[in-house]
């Protein structure tokens, strides 16, 4: 058996003080039904919660690594450091034989998945690390290797059982996969998978769709496994499609600054697990670049209005590493400025654009649109340039008919994201040139 | 694109019982290290041909719709049109006939973009407010007229704009009053004509026609008015003698003022002026002629009815009635002591001063009512509610902010709030429009 710790090398593991205190009290032992260790150093044990069912915890010394099924954000939990410090104090039985199924298949992983890797690093991540953050990105990345593998295997069996299944299946086929990612530490996944649940019933071709997305995860898979010979900017990509986070103050302080007149082109607002999300479009006027700032609000609270839609920022942007570098914060805002309506691209453009997008980031899926276009009707709603080419609006779009009424059948410039379902149109500029956002 | 349904159809069916077809891009080699799970091999092809095929996608083809025709009206001002907005998202939805009313009359045009809510508006509301579709229609001009030919939702737009004679002969109760409407307000007389000429033959119509009426009235309506004071229908009834209220000059209101200064005498004592009130006994057959009803409490007692009566009578009674006969102004009656009468009394003239439009009436009951003096009683701020509504705020808004005091109650707020909103609606509308 590993050596053993003592309780002070326990708690230095806890995130926070309240952590520390609440695994302290877990640790009098009248909580946990079942504990045992094993060679080389496996800790395991189940603790009773608020849950019907026990907690399951799992600890690899070696690293140490180690997951809890309880729904704690907090890494690692209380369960894990009270299950480290009864076995500081002696009280788990060691050579208490071999580990039930459920901690031996974690604890059986395979070694290279399960943090022997390289130290992780986060592209922009300017200084050096303290030795506990050091630790934790470790862990973390082990984690995440150790979720992506799952996935993937959780991917093949999809596609080898048949997708046809997928129909007949409930929501909880895709909320337990992304809830094990979330264990995983990639919320990135996670968000990605519990939006397929609804692709079964998305109309004719959900099976496409649905084809599409996981082609496209395990393609994330893939990517991550063979990350250490990716370019760094693709590299970051993957990152941050897992759900890698990158600190804003990081991103400023490690990013060249691009001062230029950004427009702000259009907004779209969304809401997912009580937080607001505001996705922002600009494009420069003097560099042509477009950039997304995103903003966040909880339920219920205003989102950040600074970029007005209409207006041009006079402002230093950050860009955050990336294949194709699109999400930037704004480092410091010079001027608001009023000006017309941005000059408008053909379809023709949109699509030759996006498609360069594409070859650098695969799994690019919204893309911003400036377009001199005016609304028909196909039967589905389209917008068509001066050329005759159309594409069609987004599904969830609607009938956009505020769209329809500001062109009254002539062309006028619109802003939007361009997705591979269609054209989420966001803003219109009216005859007097102001700006409406649809 | 064949290929991408091949792989489709795999994946649906598995490939524990599929082949995994083939998928080759152009110009792309097939990657030589490729998984030994079929089910890997699908996913690494699929996600191939998804990128493929997002970044190769080819535009589609259309026809531009055909052009709306160029509006003559200009748009409304940027405010004016955040205000429609505004409305249309539920701030004072009641207040949305009158912005409609004063953008026409200015020959002004709702913002495109807000049409679609507009019309939506209309046509939900039509049932209750038949006036609001053909406003919508009005103000939203050609655009309206254009959205309205691909959204059959809004077919309206187009029977409210073109009224012919079509629409009188031919067409639904909508089409015939938008006709009458429009005939009305371009030649009263003949829109009288006829309604006077079509009047027997109508049957449940004749309330319309009445309401109609209401637009341009005039003592030359009063023969036919005052015939329908004894028609069969209680509805046409109520409207003949609400309209004959209004209308100065008419003889009902002559007959209403004999009795309402029966009612109410200015009587000066030791301790000052102050107003005496001496309700009707009874409601006399004449009385219910002239469009009085006993009131709720009729049946079970005679006193409950009798203030009642007063109201009724006062609320038909031309104002001028009283200025004359007391030798005030209408802010000095109002201030005159009238012990246990003002709910009576406020309710009466305020529902007088509505009818007749009397500005200088309605904003000094207004003010009276901000300034302290509204009933406790539930109608008082019922009837504020209305007169806020009809007053010409640029007469009662400057006076009404001006005294906004600490903590009024929640009636007089909310009148105040909604003197300002059309004191600033109205302003916005003018904005860039010259007078001619």
């Amino acid at each position: 058996m590993a050596e053993r710790w003592d309780r002070a090398r326990v708690l230095a593991l806890a995130p926070d003080a309240p952590s520390q205190r609440a695994a302290q009290s877990l640790a009098s032992g009248r909580s946990w039904q079942l504990t045992g260790a094993a060679e080389p150093g496996a800790l395991w044990g189940e603790c009773r919660g608020s849950a019907a069912t026990p907690y399951r915890t799992v600890v690899d010394l070696a690293g140490p690594v180690y997951q809890c099924s309880c729904p704690s954000r907090k890494f690692p939990c209380k369960h894990v450091l009270a299950l480290m410090l009864l076995w500081a104090e002696g009280s788990v039985k060691d050579d208490a034989g071999h580990p039930p199924d459920w901690a031996g298949s974690w604890l059986t992983a395979p070694q290279g998945v399960r943090g022997g890797g390289q130290p992780p690093r986060d592209q922009g991540v300017p200084g050096d690390r303290l030795p506990g953050q050091a630790r934790r990105a470790e862990q973390r990345e082990a984690r995440v290797a150790i979720g992506l593998a799952e996935l993937d295997r959780w991917l093949c069996d999809q596609v080898r059982q048949g997708l046809a299944a997928s129909q007949q299946a409930g929501y909880g086929r895709w909320d337990d996969i992304a809830a094990r990612m979330i264990d995983a530490q990639a919320p990135g996944l996670a968000e990605r998978l519990r939006a397929l649940a609804s692709v079964p019933h998305s109309g004719v071709g959900w099976d496409g769709r649905l084809l599409e997305e996981y082609a496209l995860l395990r393609l994330l898979a893939v990517a991550y496994r063979q990350r250490d010979g990716l370019p760094p900017p693709l590299h970051a990509t993957v990152r941050s499609r897992i759900g890698f986070s990158l600190r804003q103050a990081d991103v400023v302080a490690g990013g060249e600054p691009i001062r230029d007149r950004w427009q702000v082109l259009a907004r779209r607002d969304l809401e997912q697990d009580r937080i607001r999300t505001r996705r922002t479009w600009l494009q420069g006027r003097k560099t042509g670049r477009p950039a997304l700032v995103l903003s966040f609000a909880p339920t219920g609270q205003a989102l950040d209005d600074t970029l007005s839609v209409g207006t041009d920022a006079d402002a230093d942007l950050v860009f955050y590493p990336g294949a194709v570098p699109l999400r930037a914060v704004m480092a410091t805002k010079h001027d608001t400025l009023d000006d017309g309506p941005p000059a408008g691209d053909t379809i023709a453009g949109l699509l030759a654009s996006f498609a360069a997008a594409l070859a650098e980031d695969p799994w690019l899926d919204s893309w911003p649109a400036v377009l001199d276009v005016s609304p028909v009707r196909t039967p589905v709603p389209a917008v068509s340039d001066t050329a005759g080419r159309a594409l069609p609006l987004h599904p969830g779009t609607g009938d956009c008919w505020p769209l329809f009424a500001i062109s009254g059948g002539r062309p006028v410039t619109v802003a939007g994201e361009w997705t591979p379902r269609g054209l989420w149109p966001l803003t219109a500029w009216d005859e007097g040139g102001r700006a409406v956002l649809l | 694109m064949s290929t991408w349904q091949d792989l489709v159809t795999a994946s649906l069916i598995g490939t524990e019982r599929s082949a995994v077809p083939p998928a080759a891009v152009p110009g792309l080699p097939i990657p030589a290290d490729a998984p030994a799970d079929p089910a890997a091999i699908l996913l690494d092809r699929a996600a191939l041909l998804t990128v493929a095929r997002r970044g190769g996608r080819l535009a589609e083809r259309a026809d531009p719709l055909p052009a709306a025709e160029p509006d003559p009206a200009a748009a409304v001002s940027p405010a004016a049109g955040r205000r429609l907005a505004r409305m249309l998202s539920g701030e004072h939805p009641d207040l949305l006939a009158e912005w409609l009313t004063a953008a026409v009359a200015r020959g002004r045009r709702a913002p495109a973009h807000l049409l679609p809510a507009l019309l939506d508006r209309a046509r939900r509301v039509s049932p209750t407010d038949p006036e609001l579709r053909r406003l919508a229609a009005l103000a939203g001009g050609s655009r309206a007229r254009w959205l309205a030919g691909l959204n059959r939702d809004w077919a309206f737009v187009t029977t409210h704009t073109v009224p012919g004679d079509g629409a009188w002969r031919l067409g639904d109760g909508g089409q015939r009053r938008g006709y009458l409407t429009q005939l009305r307000s371009r030649d009263p007389d003949a829109a009288r004509e006829l309604i006077a000429a079509s009047w027997d033959a109508a049957g449940p119509e004749r309330v319309m026609f009445l309401s109609v009426l209401a637009d341009g009235l005039s003592l030359a309506d009063e023969p036919l008015l005052e015939a329908a004071l004894d028609d069969r229908a209680a509805e046409v009834r109520g409207w003949a003698a609400y309209l004959l209220a209004r209308l100065p000059g008419s003889a009902l209101g002559q007959r209403m003022a004999g009795r309402a200064l029966g009612c109410l005498r200015l009587a000066r004592g030791i301790s000052g002026t102050h107003l005496v009130a001496s309700p009707p006994a009874e409601c006399d057959a004449a009385m219910r002629r002239d469009g009085i009803t006993p009131g709720q409490g009729a049946g079970r007692s005679q006193l409950a009815s009798q203030p009642h009566l007063m109201l009724e009578v006062i609320a038909r009674t031309p104002l001028d009635t009283w200025t004359r006969e007391f030798g005030r102004s209408a802010e000095q009656i109002l201030a005159v002591p009238a012990g246990g009468w003002p709910p009576v009394l406020f309710t009466g003239w305020s529902r007088a001063a509505m009818a007749q439009r009397d500005q200088e009436w309605m904003a000094g009951l207004i003010n009276w009512a901000i300034a302290g003096g509204l009933p406790g009683h539930p109608s008082g701020a019922e009837t504020l509610r209305q007169l806020v509504r009809r007053v010409d705020p640029a007469i009662g808004a400057p006076e009404a902010t001006a005294s906004r005091g600490a903590g009024p109650p929640p009636a007089v707020r909310d009148a105040i709030t909604v003197l300002r909103f059309r004191y600033d609606m109205l302003k916005e509308l003018d904005y860039g429009h010259s007078a001619g």
